[in-house]
């Protein structure tokens, strides 16, 4: 199963939730939003979310800007 | 000297942005120096294959501490910009945002088009938006119209550090507002800022004048003076132009 993560393919071989992928892939949870397919998923969500094929993930985060 | 903004008093009238620093600790150090209580964020992706040690900008820059305005920089559409707005709202857990939609990434200069959309579309959707924009007379009373709480017009381009080019344009905005005007991009140094709070602006957004300066701490602290110096300036009331010169001393005491 493939999803895409800011971009970028990423093969699955199980089923997984959200919050687990986040820790599998070493993301820091403090400061982040998700969205999947261009809705926002609440972190009380994280891990009730099973990753579906071709999900597609954004994490963002706060950077310096003006 | 101090200023409302959304309902709340801040102290100073200089909002900074925390691009384009060497490190978070000098953003950090900058911000203090310039007494700035606003200061701007971006929302972009995270990288990817960080160590989840690695520092964010918010561990340096605490929101408990600052008052902290994302902006919807890269977006070049409505739809682009709407979409961060949500996002940072859920990140900050805050409705203030600051609106930027751009026309291209050449010029950096404000899709007006976009921007007015956007800009109803968010309020509708319970956002306090401070607009970046340009200094078209019209759209700015326009924006203020649709319920933008601040409108901030340009000096000049982003990045260019060219002053107020239209000065003439910047005053006639603020004739004609009801919400706080707010330069935001193109100050290039202290007396830029000085000028545009002299003219009657309420405050002042910059980012790359502290950043690109040598010495960004010793700059944030001149652009703290240089705010509050211009308010004060503006409050007093200058005095008028004359043609011929005026003597300072009385002319009836006057030894021959």
């Amino acid at each position: 199963m493939n999803v895409i993560l800011n971009g970028k393919e990423f093969l699955l071989d199980k089923k997984i939730s959200l919050n687990n992928f986040l820790i599998t892939h070493n993301i820091n949870t403090n400061n982040i939003v998700v969205e999947i397919n261009g809705s926002i998923i609440t972190k009380s969500l994280w891990d009730e979310y099973v990753l579906k094929e071709n999900d597609k993930i954004e994490i963002v985060t706060a950077v310096g800007g003006g | 000297m101090s200023f409302l903004l959304n309902k709340k008093t801040y102290n100073s009238r200089l909002i900074i942005g925390s691009g384009k620093y060497k490190s978070f600790k000098q953003t950090k150090k900058a911000l203090d120096a310039s007494g700035a209580e606003i200061i701007t964020v971006a929302i972009k992706r995270t990288n990817l294959g960080q160590e989840t040690t690695q520092e964010n900008l918010l561990d340096y820059i605490n929101p408990n501490d600052y008052k902290i305005l994302p902006n919807t920089a890269g977006c070049y559409s409505a739809k682009d910009a709407i979409r961060v707005s949500l996002l940072a709202r859920e990140l900050l857990g805050d409705s203030l945002l600051k609106l930027e939609v751009l026309a291209d990434k050449h010029t950096l200069l404000p899709n007006e088009n976009e921007t007015f959309v956007a800009a109803k579309e968010l309020v509708k959707l319970g956002f306090s938006i401070m607009v970046y924009t340009t200094d078209n007379i019209k759209l700015a009373k326009d924006l203020e119209e649709v319920g933008c709480i601040s409108v901030m017009p340009l000096a000049s381009p982003i990045g260019t550090g060219q002053g107020i080019v239209k000065p003439e344009n910047i005053k006639k905005i603020i004739k004609n507002a009801k919400v706080p005007i707010i330069i935001d991009a193109g100050i290039g140094t202290a007396s830029d800022a000085t000028i545009a709070m002299e003219m009657g602006c309420d405050g002042v957004l910059l980012n790359s004048a502290i950043a690109m300066s040598d010495n960004p701490i010793l700059m944030a602290e001149a652009m703290k003076y240089a705010v509050i110096s211009g308010r004060k300036a503006f409050e007093a009331k200058r005095m008028g132009i004359s043609d011929s010169a005026i003597p300072s001393s009385n002319k009836k005491d006057a030894i021959s």
